[in-house]
């Protein structure tokens, strides 16, 4: 047994560490960093660049990795995008970051080199000594582990505590307006905290590689799992999301000493371990009133804060044109493309129909759902397990399974009605991951890696008619989106998005409203999954993680999370450029796309409407000016005819 | 302005409520009483209880205890949505509205939840978004955002209007919901003198042709004194006097109040006289 506690307490002490730096960005900046498991990744490869490849000596590659370019990298990115994010919403900050940890770990890879081995050495030189305290074994990695862990409580209690730093930091979490009134600079004392955060960062992503692996999927469940610790301390407090954090690493360890390691059980419930912790804590906060959005700053920060977060109106966008000429240039496009490329824009338009589910939940609810990508998987399997096992026939199947996954939406819209849109964002990215351990890995769905066989109707078997029938499929769906919004159920939504108190006194109720987007937009994403699967002609569960979903937001967010031609044009931007850039193109710039999706995100704290509404009020400001105005006249909307809507 | 005399029960009425926060007491066992068709004030000095007072009568706050009723039917326990559909309207002394709308969409939003309630379901199968408003709606909607001089900015979106303007299209909100009765939180806080007369003269006209009832919390104590039927004075969580506008001005806790206990008795004296005349002058008149 202690010894399962003593390797539970060095995963433990990882978590710590990771959940130390999670915390103090996020009480210092309002910042809750997605990109923590891409930072890790970053400075935990550029030490195995210098220790391993370069052939420096251990002690030489650890300093200049985590003390210098984890740092310097922290600096960096405060310049280019942390500093943008405090005052933006919650979902420009969530994607934003989102963005960057889709678009930093190709970058590292385009520069460094993609590795073929993910193993990695720790802190400990090799061959790595073991001690045998007690009866029980401890390897070097795991005592460097704990020493780091030590060192940092220490050193960072002892910072912020006892010198003029610690203090400086302190009061920029209390009021960042006061402490500027101090004489002391906000963005210096910020500065210095992302540097330290990125540190740690970097400490969490070279510890934790041993075991992990030097994967972004590796450093990605690391964060996620540190995640769990956050939720557990409230987003806020040091010692309780360390104290969690080892009691998770304990748990994790300790549960596996009674299963057995071969079962498909070990390896469904191990990994959830962490995800099941924070369900829990989440829950506790919710049912005590405790998991609303937390003000940042003091009371003078909220009084002298400038609105800008972007409102969507009606009047954003240019008309029916601009998405009718996409749609036909899109129709046309199966038309004069050969085979290969047509089931790649099959696949795009699939894709495109379950981001409206985005377009839907956090376009027009403003509802931040990080497992979208989960109910368009379900939809897949449960369609394929009919049309395939049970000889539905597929469209069939898929409209079935899609009203089957609904419920399951509208419990977690039930369930986070009354959470912050942060927390909103964690239970929602929680609810995929355990998805996707519990339910995506059974035999019955995975197949060892197989998925399950989809076959397609008998009358759009090839790739020209299945993506007709698809594009047929997603503007229906389309009309009916733009049908909601422009209704007195797209008012209501609206209202409900952006004041909750407003719309009670006026008779609306919450739930219902929530309930009912929550229940379309799940509906939409499972038959997106479902014509996912068709394209693929098979479902399979690993297309369907919620790593890859948060690519899909970034990719939409990018495009424009409002605009139902933005989904069209962001599921097409998906599915076809990696390969233009495959064929076309050296192969080491075939990560370039996911890059450019993952800048685009980040693009977002310049830009919270993104890359279409942008270029729309580029394209009127320039029409205006043909026209010898300075700037377009306000359009006219109206409730029943909206104008300049983009669809 | 004549509040209805007789056996009809108050619109809104609050008995014995008491909130607490923690040990703050920001409630204690108050009594108000809206009748039908009157206008009744709520003044008193900053921290004196008003919001939690409105919080308590629209349903965003549950009291301790005692009762909050709506036409003599206890509605303590209903929630907020359920009583503005009874016909309890309110805006915010910081307006809540929704960014995401334009002017006109706030107040059509209001009027379907009244007139239309069906449609936010029925618009999804039956292409609602693609269908012209029907004629009464569109006069309805007009007509409101008409009377409180909205019209030049009704295909504005909410965010960056003018902080008066979105009291005045607050008001036009909670009017799109045909209300009994309506609280109104600073409605001329961030009016000038001309828009604060304006505003006066449209909400008489709305108790006067439609019999609405208002309890009006206001900073501007000439506005209130100058509309109310009826005042009510909160110190502290306490109500601490009750009466007509000149009895009000008159009372002493009432200038211990807002003036300080070393209040001038003589001075108090001469204004009671004074205010005494202003009475009979706007009674003649």
């Amino acid at each position: 047994m202690l010894s399962y506690v003593v390797a539970g307490l060095a995963l433990g002490a990882i978590y710590a560490i990771a959940a130390a730096s999670l915390v103090v960005t996020h009480v210092s900046s309002g910042v809750f960093n997605f990109a923590f498991g891409a930072m890790a990744f970053a400075v935990a490869r550029f030490y195995y660049f210098l220790y391993i490849e370069q052939g420096w000596p251990l002690p030489l590659a650890a300093v200049v990795a985590i003390g210098l370019f984890g740092p310097a990298l922290g600096v960096l990115l405060y310049a280019v995008l942390f500093r943008h994010l405090r005052l933006r919403s919650p979902l420009v900050k969530i994607a934003a970051t989102i963005g960057l940890s889709v678009a930093l770990p190709p970058l590292v890879n385009l520069a460094l080199g993609q590795l073929v081995n993910v193993t990695a050495p720790g802190l400990a030189p090799q061959p790595v000594a073991v001690f045998r305290p007690f009866g029980t074994v401890v390897d070097m990695n795991q005592l460097i582990t704990y020493v780091g862990l030590a060192l940092v409580l220490v050193v960072g209690t002892a910072l912020l505590r006892f010198t003029d730093t610690g203090l400086k930091v302190r009061a920029l979490v209390d009021s960042p307006a006061l402490t500027a009134m101090s004489g002391v600079s906000p963005a210096r004392v910020s500065l210095g905290v992302w540097a330290f955060s990125a540190l740690l960062a970097g400490l969490a992503g070279v510890l934790v590689a041993p075991t992990a692996g030097l994967s972004v999927e590796g450093m990605t469940f690391l964060m996620a799992a540190a995640f769990a610790a956050v939720v557990a301390a409230r987003l806020r407090s040091l010692p309780t999301a360390v104290g969690v954090a080892l009691a998770m690493g304990v748990v994790t360890s300790v549960i596996q000493r009674y299963l057995d390691p071969e079962s498909a059980l070990s390896a469904q419930i191990v990994p959830s371990v962490p995800f099941l912790f924070m369900l829990a804590f989440l829950l506790a906060h919710a049912l005590r009133g405790r998991a609303g959005d937390a003000p940042t700053g003091g009371v003078l920060d909220r009084a002298i804060r400038t609105e800008n977060t972007v409102a969507p109106t009606a009047t954003t966008g240019s008309g029916f044109v601009a998405p009718l000429v996409t749609i036909a240039v899109v129709a046309c496009l199966p038309l004069i493309l050969d085979d290969f490329w047509t089931g790649l824009v099959a696949t795009g338009i699939a894709l495109a129909t379950a981001l409206l589910s985005c377009t839907l939940v956090t376009g027009e609810g403003g509802m931040i759902w990080l497992c979208q990508i989960t109910f368009a998987g379900l939809g897949a399997l449960f369609a394929a397990d009919l049309a395939a096992n049970s000889g539905w026939p597929p469209l069939a199947a898929v409209l079935v399974s899609a009203l089957c996954v609904v419920p399951i939406g509208v419990v977690l819209g039930l369930l986070t009605i009354r959470l912050g849109n942060l927390y909103v964002a964690l239970v929602t990215l929680t609810f995929g991951l355990l998805a996707q351990n519990l339910v995506f890995m059974r035999d019955r769905f995975y197949n060892s890696g197989q998925g399950i066989y989809m076959p397609r109707p008998e009358w759009a078997l090839d790739n020209r008619s299945f993506a007709l029938l698809t594009l047929a499929v997603f503007c229906a769906l389309g009309v009916f989106v733009v049908n909601l919004r422009r209704s007195t159920a797209g008012l209501a939504v609206t209202a409900v998005r952006w004041s909750e108190t407003g719309s009670r006194t006026l008779g609306l109720g919450v739930v219902p409203v929530k309930v009912l987007v929550s229940a379309v937009a799940t509906f939409v994403a499972a038959v997106g999954g479902g014509f996912l699967a068709l394209a693929y002609q098979s479902a399979l569960p690993d297309s369907f993680s919620p790593f890859t979903g948060l690519v899909w937001l970034a990719v939409l967010v990018t495009v424009g999370a409002r605009p139902v031609v933005g989904a069209l044009v962001a599921g097409l931007a998906f599915a076809v450029l990696p390969s233009v850039f495959q064929t076309y193109l050296p192969t080491r710039w075939a990560e370039i796309p996911v890059i450019m999706f993952g800048f685009g995100a980040v693009m977002l704290a310049r830009d919270p409407e993104g890359v279409l509404a942008m270029h729309g009020r580029q394209v009127r400001a320039v029409s205006g000016w043909w026209r010898g105005r300075r700037a377009p006249a306000p359009e006219k909307s109206s409730t029943a005819t909206p104008q300049g809507e983009l669809v | 302005m004549t509040a209805l005399a007789g056996t009809t029960p108050p619109r809104i009425e609050a008995r014995g409520v008491t909130v607490r926060f923690g040990g703050l007491v920001a409630l204690d066992s108050v009594d108000l009483a809206v009748p039908q068709g009157a206008v009744v004030g709520l003044v008193g000095p900053n921290g004196a209880g008003k919001s939690t007072l409105f919080a308590v009568l629209s349903g965003l706050l549950r009291p301790g205890s005692g009762a909050v009723l709506m036409d003599g039917r206890d509605v303590t326990s209903v929630s907020a949505q359920a009583r503005a559909r009874r016909g309890l309207a309110r805006t915010f002394q910081h307006p809540e509205l929704f960014p995401g709308l334009t002017v006109r969409e706030h107040v059509v939003l209001a009027y379907r939840l009244r007139h239309a309630r069906r449609r936010i379901w029925t618009d999804l199968v039956t292409a609602g978004g693609f269908r012209r408003a029907g004629a009464e709606e569109d006069r309805r909607v007009d007509g409101i955002l008409a009377a409180l001089r909205l019209t030049p900015h009704i295909h504005l979106p909410v965010s960056g209007l003018p902080l008066g303007t979105s009291r005045l299209l607050e008001i036009a909100r909670a009017l799109a919901v045909d209300p009994h009765v309506l609280l109104l939180d600073e409605p001329s806080s961030g009016l000038d003198s001309r828009e604060t007369d304006e505003l006066a003269s449209t909400l008489s006209n709305l108790v006067a042709d439609h019999g609405v009832s208002l309890l009006l919390v206001e900073h501007d104590v000439e506005l209130v004194l100058g509309m109310s039927d009826v005042v009510h004075v909160l110190d502290f969580g306490v109500k601490i006097s009750e009466g007509t506008p000149t009895e009000v001005r008159a009372d002493p806790a009432v200038r211990a109040a807002y003036l300080g206990t070393e209040h001038n008795e003589a001075e108090a004296e001469a204004e009671k006289d004074r205010d005494k005349n202003e009475d009979e002058e706007r009674a003649s008149a």
